[in-house]
């Protein structure tokens, strides 16, 4: 018996509706429908956006000077997931500012759309920027106010501090994030741009008459979008004139598949292959990848690709050993050094954090 | 029980998808008892975000032996892109009541020119085929190399469905499809969606088509556009 054309349609709208469910839960957990069906930004308008603000203020993002010293580190956490406890991001500040980590970077899923989860977020982060400040800015005051052109270098802080007069709270912790899906669900976007600004950007770290370069793509769709690469092959990134020593990129979407277990990358064909020629004529050291919560560690065409875990608690409810990474980048040739940091601290409860000041509801 | 296995079917499908997949659609697949040998030669052409607008040609080969077994070659320039493929297929037919099942190997090779790229792909997948519907299902491995490195991606599973408006054996049809493979490339996340057609003039002559979109980033990206083609071909058996 043939099946009939209504029967048929009926099958295929069932096998479409079961395909987008299984689409929906394909990556990083806690996925809402409406956050997957209705995006609020695509990339290409938030590079735009970022471009916009990059080309204002990217002068300000380039302020690390490293002169006499022989060695700096940067730490690089991915997925934290928050939502009412921002308490593992905090934690990787404090190890930061604990061994002198120069700045932070972030691979994206932030902190889940909500604007309450956003506020404690900004909360932890403005914490960590008073402590931030505390050590390395306070001592500098009077430094400043003895220079007699107000211009002077610290290399405590390993910034250039030409800029010092700038307005105190102008003074933020160096931390630079990419955004990721979780990001851009909901009105995510306009939550974390409120924050951090941008999803496309670079800033160098200047090592004697040489540069560092630092790299953050917005991948957060699962793709870099036809504005963005147009503008990589523009070189609308303003450092592609510098004498660069090693090149750092960040961003969201993963290319490679740390095992069965996670989903593979969701770039399509061109666009990846595209991606691994970008990183390699760039003269990449490391392209750090987030999104499927996993550690992955290879080399690629000369180009070391790291994929991260996550740093949430739902993963790790008791933390771990290595759940973000240390890099040591030192001053002559020798490659930098990658290693797994831990985080322990726990999940407090809400009436913990309603005590310390944190926004918390109950729905 | 034909429903009950319909809806098993359905199930199967769906739930393969949900842990992770190719046949490219010319229309009427089944051997005919008399045509032994087919050519399709057909024109691409769209807009894709990395390389712009696109435009190429795919031409294939297709033999019967028998009602069972077929064997198939195809080439792809794509010109503006720089992608260049070849491919090789065989494929195994069966009958089980109102179900044609085929069961296909293939291997594919793609030289991305302008990203200096190789990239082989092989693929083992089997197709349900009734009257107004198809899903495919199977499993995909993908290679490729750039410079001296080399990766190999893990399985990705090979999902296609497809349905159309008339009865297969209609002289025309419009369908709907939804899947993670075109004829020269295997996706992981990516689903296509779009419209295909065919036109059959004669027993030796008919007219083929789709409209494909192809999107970046997996649904649960909030997945954008990223290639947008038309296709027109034509199809020509003989004995």
């Amino acid at each position: 018996m043939e099946i009939t054309m209504k029967k048929s349609i009926l099958y295929s709208l069932m096998a479409t509706a079961l395909l987008a469910a299984s689409g929906l839960f394909s990556s990083c957990e806690k996925v809402s429908p409406q956050g997957v069906l209705m995006a609020n930004t695509s990339v290409d308008d938030r590079v735009k956006q970022s471009l916009i603000y990059y080309t204002y203020h990217g002068d300000n993002l380039d302020w690390f000077l490293v002169d006499s010293i022989e060695e700096y580190s940067f730490l690089v956490g991915s997925d934290s997931h928050i939502t009412f406890d921002p308490g593992r991001l905090a934690e990787m500040a404090e190890i930061g500012l604990e061994n002198g980590d120069l700045f932070y970077c972030h691979l994206g899923d932030l902190a889940d759309t909500k604007p309450e989860y956003y506020y404690n977020t900004k909360a932890a982060l403005y914490n960590a920027t008073r402590l931030w400040r505390n050590k390395y800015l306070e001592p500098l005051i009077d430094e400043y106010h003895k220079a007699e052109d107000g211009m002077f270098y610290d290399k405590r802080i390993k910034r250039d501090t030409r800029n010092f007069a700038r307005a105190w709270y102008d003074w933020e912790l160096p931390f630079y994030p990419v955004v990721g899906n979780h990001d851009i669900t909901h009105n995510g976007w306009s939550l974390f741009c409120d924050q951090f600004k941008t999803s496309f950007y670079e800033f160098t770290v200047q090592v004697g008459d040489k540069y560092d370069r630092f790299i953050f793509l917005d991948s957060a769709n699962g793709t870099l979008g036809d504005f963005q690469t147009d503008e990589i092959d523009n070189n609308a990134l303003l450092n592609d004139d510098k004498p660069i020593r090693n090149t750092f990129t960040f961003t969201h979407t993963n290319i490679f598949r740390p095992s069965m277990n996670e989903f593979a990358s969701t770039y399509c064909r061109e666009e990846l292959y595209y991606l691994l020629n970008k990183l390699s004529e760039w003269g990449t050291s490391i392209a750090f990848w987030g999104h499927v919560h996993a550690w992955d560690d290879r080399m690629f065409n000369g180009v070391r690709h790291i994929t991260m875990p996550s740093m949430n608690f739902k993963d790790h409810p008791n933390g771990g050993d290595d759940l973000i990474v240390r890099v040591t980048v030192y001053k002559d040739d020798r490659e930098p050094k990658v290693e797994r940091v831990g985080l322990y601290c726990k999940e407090r409860s809400k009436k913990e954090l309603e005590e310390l000041g944190y926004y918390v509801t109950t729905k | 029980m034909i429903s009950r296995l319909r809806f098993i079917i359905c199930i199967l499908a769906c739930l393969a998808m949900c842990s992770a997949s190719a046949q490219y659609y010319n229309g009427e697949r089944t051997f005919d008892g008399e045509h032994h040998n087919e050519v399709s030669l057909s024109l691409t052409t769209g807009k894709n975000i990395i390389t712009g607008p696109c435009i190429g040609n795919t031409v294939h080969y297709k033999h019967y032996f028998n009602d069972h077994w077929s064997v198939d070659g195809g080439a792809n320039l794509q010109y503006t892109k720089e992608l260049y493929g070849i491919k090789a297929k065989g494929e195994y037919h069966i009958k089980v009541k109102a179900f044609h099942i085929f069961a296909s190997a293939e291997m594919l090779y793609n030289r991305y020119f302008k990203y200096k790229t190789n990239e082989i792909d092989g693929n083992i997948s089997v197709r349900f085929e009734r009257g107004y519907w198809d899903i495919t299902l199977g499993e995909t491995l993908i290679n490729y190399t750039i410079g001296e490195s080399g990766y190999t991606e893990l399985p990705t599973l090979t999902f296609g469905a497809h349905a159309t408006l008339r009865p297969r054996t209609n002289n025309w049809n419009v369908g709907l499809l939804f899947r993670n493979y075109d004829d020269f490339y295997y996706e992981n996340w990516n689903i296509n969606w779009g419209l295909d057609f065919y036109y059959k003039f004669s027993a030796q002559w008919k007219m083929f088509g789709e409209f494909n979109i192809r999107p970046s980033g997996s649904m649960s990206q909030l997945a954008s556009k990223y290639e947008t083609t038309g296709k027109v071909g034509l199809i020509y058996r003989w004995k």
